[in-house]
C-alpha cells in the first residue's frame, strides 16, 4: 500500500515537475534570454552569425521550456504528444522556411529592371532587346598572372577594357585572391574574392578602368597590380 | 448612427436581379415549407431533443450527410450553369450570365463542392463510421463534434446569405487570390462573405479534426493497436492529422486578408509594401494538401471494399498504411505546383516539380495494393465494388495528367487551361465523390437498416460514369487546344463549341445519375422489409462496425469488443462470437452549445461582413460565455446501468425476430425503374382517389 | 474493501479523461503554433517592406522588449509553480501563484498596449505599410492570446475560489498553464526573431 502510494508520488513528480526543476527552468530561460540580449547589444559577434547565434538560443529555450515547464515526453506512453510536437515542427519549418525560399527566389527573378539590366550586365550579357547593358561585347585580348611558390608572374598586367584577365595557380597553397591592399578589400567589377584550383584559371572581365591592387587574401605578400585603360 | 448600426448594410442590399430573387425565393420557400412540415406533424420537440442537440455520432453524421447532399445539389446546379453558359456563349451570343455573374458561379461551385459537399460527406462519413470501426461509444470530445458541425452549418448558411442580402459573391476564383480579392480590386461583399463562410466552417474543420485525433489515438477498443486498425480508420487518421495541420494555414491567411479589406492593412496589396504573391503562395500550402485530406479517407475505405468483396485480407496491410502516411507527408511539399509560372526560377520549380512526381509514388502503391488485393479474390460486383473500379479508371486518369501537369515546362503550357480543370476533377469526383458513394452504398444497411437497391444503383453508377466521361474527356482536350478556364465567352472560330456542347450534355447525365441516386434510396425505403438487414453484417464484413446490429445502437456496442488481430469481426466470426458481459455504460448527455456558439458566429461574421462592427463584438463575446458556461459544467455525462443495458439489447433482439418473421421472401432481383414509378403512380393515384393528403 | 475499488477505478477513468483531454488540448496548441507560423513567415518577408518608412530598428525598444519578456517568464514560472500547488490540493497557495500569474499577464499586456499606443501616436499604424501590417499582426496576436488567457485565468480563479479545488479544476488549470507556457514559447520566438533581430 505504501510502496503503491510512493510510487504514485514520485510518478506525479516525474511526470508534472518538482518546485526545484522549475525552479532550474527558469534560471536557465533567463540565461538563454540574457546571452542573446547581450550579444545583440554589444555586438560581440555581427551578421549571419549573431543571426544564427540568437535564433540558436531561441531554440534553446524553447527545449528548455518544454522541458520543465511542459514536461514534454514525460507523460504516460505511448508519446503522441511528442510526435505531434516534432511533426508541427517540421510543418512550420516547411512553411516558414518554404516561403521564405520561395518568395525570395522569386524576387530574386522578378526584380525591377534596372536591377535586370545590372543582373544581366554582371552576367556578361551585352545587351537585352537591343539595348546596351554596359557588359563588353565580343571576345579580345587575354591576359595571365600564374602564381607559384608564392610570386606572381607577372606582377604587373597592361590591358584595355573589355580584355579579358585569367589567373592561375601551379603550387599546392590554398590561394583567395581579392582586390585593393591587404587588409582593406575592395571589389573590382563586381568581384569579390577568387578562389584558385591548381590547373584551372579563373578569369574576370576587365569592365572597369583604371589601376587595381590584388593579392592573395591567405598570404598577403603575393600581390600584384594592373591597370586598364579606356 | 444609421451606419454604426446597419453598417454597410442598406436598400441596395436586397435581392434585385433575377438570380438572387431567384435564389431568396428559393431559400424562403424552401424553409417555410421545411417549418410547416414539422409544425403540422408536431415534430419540433422531437427534432431539436433527438436530432439538432443530439452528440451522437452517428445522427451528427447522419445531419451531414444531408446537408452535405443538399449542397452536392446546389453545386451540381451552379456547375450546370457555368456549362451552360459556355455552350451557348459565342459570337454574337452573350449566354444568359453577365461576365461577372459567371466568375461568382464558379466561385460558389469551387467553394461549396470542397468545402460543403465534399468535407461534409468525408466528415460524416468519419462521424458514423470511426467509432464503429475501433469499438467505441462515443468521441473524445462530443461537444467539440456538435460544434464542428454546426460551425460547418453556419458556413453553409454564410455562403447562400448572398442571396437575400448583398447580391453578390465573390468573382474571384475559389481561393480568392489577391490582389483581385483585395479592396481595390473587389470592393463589393462577395469576398467577405467568402471569407467568414471559410473562416466559420474552417474552424469547424479543425476542432473535428483535432476531436477525431483524440478519438482514433486514445479511444480504441482494448487490444486494437495502432497496426490493427481498419484502413478507413487508417486513413480518417492521417486525413485528420492533415487537416488539423493545414486548417490553420487557411485560418490564419484568410485572416489576414480579411484585416486587408476590412482594416486597410498591406499583406497582400499592391500597394503599401504588400505582396499578392504570398497570398498564394500561403493559400497553396493549404489548398494542396486539401485535396488530401478529402481523398485519404477515400483510400482507405476502398481497401476495405476491395478486401471485402474480394473475400481476401487485404493484399499488404503495411504498404496500404505506409501508402496512406507518405501521401499525407509529402503531401506538405509540393504546394508550389500550383504556380510554377508565378516564376519563382528553375531551382525553386524543379524542386517541386521533383516532389510533384514522387507523391504520385505512395498513391501507386495504394492502387497496386488494391489490385493484388482483387487478384485470385472471389469478387462481387456489388455497389461499392462498381465505385471502386469506377474510381480506378477515372482516378488513374486524373493522376497521370496530374504527373504530366507536375512537370514545370509542360505546366508552362497547361496552366490555367481547362486541362488542369479536367485533371483535378478526374481527381475529385474520381476519387473523393466516387470513394463517398462507394462508402456510402456499403455502409448504408449500417445507418439505415437497410441495403441500397442494387439494380437502380447501377444505373445511376453507369450515369455518372458516361456523364463524367461525356463532360471530362471533351475538357482535356479542349485544354490541349488552348482553351483556358473559366472562359465565359469565346469565338466559333476556335472550333470548341461542339465540345462545350457536349460537356453540358454530359453534366445532364450526370444530374440524371444524381437523380437515380435519389431514387435508389426512396426505392430502397419501399422495398424496406425485403431489404432489411437483421444480421448487423450484410457483406460479410471484417471489421468492427459490423459486429454490432444495423442501425447501431446509440451507444454503438453493448459490451466493447476485445481485439485479438486485424480483421477484428473476421477472426471473431471465425472463433464464434463471445456472449456480451452487459456493464453500466457512461453517455454523453445533449447539448445545445454548439448550435448556440455557431448562431453567434455566423452573426459575428454577419457583422465583419457588413463592417457592423457591434453586432460582431456582442457576437464574440455572447462565444465568450457561452464556452465557459460550457466548459465549467460537470454534469454533461449520464450513466446507462448494465440492466438497462440489458433490456435494451433484449429488447433489439425481440425485434429483430419479429422483423425476420415478418421478412419478404427475397426474390432475388431489387426493384427496377419501371416498377419504381408503378409504385409511385399507384401511390399517387390511391393519395388522389382517397384523399388521403386530408389526413396529413 | 469494496468501496476502495470502485474509488480507485474511479480515479483511473478520471486519469484516462484527464490524459485524454490534455493530448487534445496539446494537438490544438499545435494548431495555434501552424497559425502562428503563417505569421511569422507573413513577417519574414514582409518586414523590409517600409516604402520609405522608419524601419524596425528605429522603431523597437530592446529593453521594453527584455522588459516584456522578462514578466513573462517570471509569469510562467509562477503558473508553474501554482501547478505544484494545485496538485497538491493548496488552494490558497494556487489563488496567490496564479494572482500572480494574471497581475503579470496583465503587466505585460500594459507594456504591449503602450508600446502600440506609441507607434499608433506617431502615425505609425497598422495601415501604413507592409512592414507594420505584419508587425501588428504577428504581436497584436499574440496579445489577443493573453488576453483571452487572462480572462480563461481570471474565471477559473474565480471557480476555484468558489467552488474549492476538484479534480475538474486542477484539470482545467493544468490545460491552462499549458496554454500559458505554450504563449511563453512563442514569446520568445517573437522576442528574438522581431525584436533582437532588428538590431542585428
Amino acid at each position: 500500500m505504501n510502496q503503491s502510494t510512493h510510487d504514485t508520488a514520485s510518478h506525479s513528480k516525474r511526470e508534472h515537475g518538482t518546485t526545484r526543476s522549475y525552479v532550474f527552468g527558469f534560471i536557465l530561460s533567463l540565461v538563454f534570454t540574457a546571452i542573446p540580449y547581450y550579444l545583440v547589444v554589444n555586438k560581440t559577434v555581427t551578421g549571419t552569425l549573431l543571426l544564427a547565434t540568437i535564433l540558436g538560443f531561441a531554440f534553446l529555450q524553447m527545449a528548455v521550456q518544454m522541458f520543465y515547464f511542459l514536461h514534454l515526453g514525460r507523460g504516460p506512453k505511448p508519446l503522441y504528444n511528442v510526435g505531434f510536437f516534432v511533426g508541427t515542427f517540421g510543418a512550420i519549418l516547411v512553411v516558414v522556411v518554404g516561403s521564405i525560399f520561395i518568395m525570395s527566389h522569386l524576387h530574386h527573378n522578378m526584380m525591377p529592371a534596372e536591377k535586370t539590366m545590372k543582373l544581366a550586365e554582371d552576367e556578361g550579357i551585352h545587351q537585352i532587346h537591343g539595348q546596351k547593358t554596359g557588359a563588353c561585347e565580343g571576345v579580345h585580348a587575354n591576359h595571365k598572372i600564374t602564381i607559384r611558390n608564392g610570386i606572381v608572374s607577372p606582377a604587373f598586367v597592361e590591358a584595355r577594357l573589355c580584355d579579358t584577365l585569367t589567373f592561375y595557380k601551379e603550387d599546392d597553397v590554398d590561394r583567395e585572391i581579392t582586390f585593393g591592399s591587404h587588409p582593406n578589400h575592395g571589389t573590382y567589377a563586381g568581384e569579390t574574392e577568387l578562389t584558385l584550383h591548381k590547373g584551372r584559371g579563373k578569369m574576370i572581365t576587365l569592365g572597369q578602368p583604371g589601376t587595381y591592387q590584388f593579392h592573395d587574401h591567405l598570404n598577403p605578400g603575393t600581390a600584384g597590380y594592373f591597370t586598364v585603360t579606356p | 448612427m444609421k451606419e454604426f448600426l446597419l453598417g454597410k448594410l442598406d436598400g441596395h442590399a436586397l435581392p434585385h436581379e433575377w438570380f438572387t430573387i431567384g435564389g431568396s425565393v428559393a431559400f424562403v420557400l424552401l424553409g417555410l415549407f421545411v417549418v410547416l412540415v414539422l409544425t403540422r406533424l408536431k415534430r419540433w420537440k422531437w427534432l431539436w431533443n433527438e436530432w439538432l442537440t443530439s452528440v451522437d455520432p452517428k445522427k451528427i453524421g447522419i445531419m451531414y450527410f444531408l446537408a452535405a447532399g443538399f449542397m452536392l445539389v446546389r453545386g451540381g446546379l451552379d456547375a450546370i450553369m457555368i456549362w451552360l453558359q459556355q455552350a451557348i456563349s459565342v459570337d454574337g451570343s452573350q449566354g444568359y450570365l453577365s461576365a461577372d455573374h459567371f466568375q461568382q458561379v464558379f466561385t460558389a461551385h469551387g467553394n461549396i463542392m470542397v468545402f460543403f459537399v465534399a468535407m461534409g460527406f468525408i466528415f460524416g462519413l468519419i462521424n458514423y463510421i470511426v467509432p464503429l470501426q475501433i469499438g467505441a461509444r462515443d468521441l473524445a470530445s462530443p461537444f467539440l463534434n456538435t460544434l464542428g458541425f454546426w460551425l460547418y452549418i453556419a458556413g453553409i448558411l454564410m455562403i447562400n446569405m448572398f442571396f437575400l442580402l448583398g447580391g453578390e459573391y465573390a468573382a474571384t476564383g475559389w481561393l480568392a487570390v489577391a490582389p483581385l480579392s483585395g479592396p481595390e480590386f473587389s470592393p463589393g461583399v462577395g469576398v467577405d462573405y467568402l471569407i467568414w463562410s471559410l473562416q466559420i466552417s474552417g474552424v469547424g474543420t479543425t476542432l473535428g479534426a483535432i476531436n477525431f485525433i483524440m478519438t482514433i489515438l486514445k479511444m480504441r477498443a482494448p487490444g486494437m493497436t495502432l497496426w490493427k486498425m481498419p484502413l478507413f480508420t487508417w486513413g480518417s487518421l492521417c486525413s485528420m492529422i492533415m487537416a488539423a495541420t493545414v486548417f490553420p494555414l487557411l485560418t490564419a491567411t484568410l485572416f489576414l486578408l480579411f484585416l486587408d479589406r476590412s482594416f486597410g492593412t498591406h499583406f497582400f496589396t499592391t500597394g503599401g509594401g504588400g505582396d499578392p504573391m504570398m497570398y498564394t503562395n500561403l493559400i497553396w500550402m493549404w489548398g494542396h494538401p486539401e485535396v488530401y485530406i478529402l481523398v485519404i479517407p477515400a483510400y482507405g475505405l476502398f481497401g476495405e471494399i476491395v478486401s471485402t468483396f474480394s473475400r481476401k485480407r487485404v493484399a499488404s496491410y503495411t504498404a496500404n498504411v505506409l501508402g496512406l502516411i507518405g501521401v499525407s507527408v509529402f503531401a506538405l511539399s509540393v504546394w508550389l505546383h500550383h504556380f510554377f509560372t508565378m516564376g519563382a526560377g528553375a531551382d525553386i520549380n524543379s524542386f517541386f516539380g521533383l516532389m510533384t512526381i514522387i507523391i504520385a509514388v505512395p498513391t501507386t502503391v495504394l492502387v497496386f495494393v488494391w489490385i493484388a488485393t482483387m487478384y485470385k479474390g472471389r469478387i462481387r460486383f456489388t455497389n461499392p465494388m462498381l465505385w471502386f473500379l469506377g474510381f480506378m479508371g477515372v482516378f488513374a486518369t486524373g493522376g497521370i495528367s496530374g504527373v504530366m501537369l507536375g512537370f514545370p515546362p509542360a505546366d508552362f503550357q497547361l496552366h490555367n487551361s481547362l486541362f488542369l480543370v479536367a485533371h483535378f476533377h478526374s481527381n475529385v469526383i474520381g476519387g473523393v465523390l466516387f470513394g463517398i458513394f462507394a462508402g456510402i452504398t456499403y455502409w448504408f444497411p449500417k445507418i439505415a437498416g437497410f441495403k441500397l437497391n442494387q439494380r437502380i444503383g447501377r444505373y445511376a453508377f453507369w450515369c455518372w460514369i458516361a456523364g463524367f466521361c461525356l463532360s471530362f474527356i471533351p475538357m482535356y482536350i479542349l485544354g490541349l487546344m488552348g482553351a483556358t478556364r473559366r472562359l465565359d465567352h469565346y469565338d466559333s472560330s476556335t472550333g470548341w463549341q461542339p465540345l462545350y456542347v457536349m460537356m453540358l450534355v454530359g453534366g445532364f447525365v450526370i444530374a440524371t445519375g444524381v437523380a437515380l441516386q435519389i431514387v435508389q434510396i426512396i426505392a430502397s425505403a419501399i422495398e424496406k422489409r425485403r431489404l432489411r438487414d437483421t444480421t448487423g453484417d450484410p457483406w460479410d464484413g471484417r471489421s468492427l462496425e459490423w459486429a454490432t446490429p444495423s442501425p447501431a445502437p446509440f451507444y454503438n456496442f453493448a459490451a466493447i469488443p476485445q481485439v485479438t488481430s486485424r480483421d477484428a469481426f473476421w477472426e471473431m466470426k471465425k472463433q464464434g462470437l463471445p456472449k456480451p458481459v452487459y456493464e453500466d455504460i457512461v453517455m454523453p448527455k445533449n447539448t445545445a452549445a454548439g448550435i448556440y456558439i455557431s448562431i453567434l458566429a455566423f452573426l459575428a461574421g454577419f457583422g465583419f461582413v457588413w463592417d457592423i462592427f457591434w453586432l460582431a463584438g456582442l457576437s464574440i463575446l455572447g462565444i465568450i460565455i457561452c464556452v465557459i458556461v460550457r466548459t465549467f459544467n460537470e454534469h454533461t455525462e449520464y450513466t446507462i446501468p448494465a440492466a438497462e443495458v440489458e433490456k435494451l439489447e433484449e429488447a433489439r433482439a425481440r425485434a429483430t425476430k419479429a422483423a425476420d418473421a415478418h421478412k419478404v421472401a427475397d426474390t432475388g432481383e431489387d426493384m427496377g425503374l419501371r416498377e419504381f414509378i408503378k409504385v409511385v403512380l399507384k401511390w399517387a393515384w390511391d393519395v388522389i382517389r382517397n384523399k388521403r393528403w386530408r389526413t396529413w | 474493501m469494496a468501496h476502495m475499488v470502485t474509488a480507485l477505478e474511479k480515479s483511473h477513468e478520471e486519469k484516462v479523461a484527464t490524459d485524454r483531454v490534455m493530448f487534445g488540448f496539446w494537438v490544438y496548441l499545435m494548431t495555434d503554433l501552424l497559425m502562428f507560423a503563417i505569421l511569422f513567415a507573413v513577417y519574414a518577408v514582409l518586414h523590409g517592406n517600409t516604402m520609405g518608412g522608419p524601419s524596425d530598428r528605429d522603431l523597437f525598444s530592446l529593453p521594453l522588449a527584455l522588459g516584456e519578456t522578462l514578466i513573462l517568464l517570471t509569469s510562467s514560472f509562477t503558473c508553474g509553480l501554482g501547478m505544484i500547488a494545485a496538485r497538491l490540493g493548496k488552494k490558497n497557495q494556487v489563488l496567490v501563484w496564479f494572482g500572480l500569474t494574471f497581475v503579470l499577464g496583465l503587466m505585460f499586456l500594459g507594456l504591449e498596449f503602450r508600446e502600440f499606443a506609441e507607434f499608433i501616436h506617431e502615425g505609425h499604424t497598422l495601415t501604413v505599410n507592409a512592414f507594420l501590417s505584419s508587425f501588428f499582426a504577428l504581436v497584436g496576436t499574440h496579445g489577443l492570446h493573453i488576453t483571452s488567457g487572462l480572462i480563461w485565468l481570471g474565471v477559473t480563479l474565480a471557480f476555484v475560489w468558489a467552488r474549492g479545488l476538484n479534480a475538474h479544476m486542477v484539470r482545467k488549470l493544468a490545460l491552462l498553464s499549458l496554454f500559458w507556457h505554450f504563449l511563453d514559447i512563442v514569446w520568445i520566438f517573437i522576442f528574438t526573431i522581431v525584436y533582437l533581430r532588428a538590431f542585428v
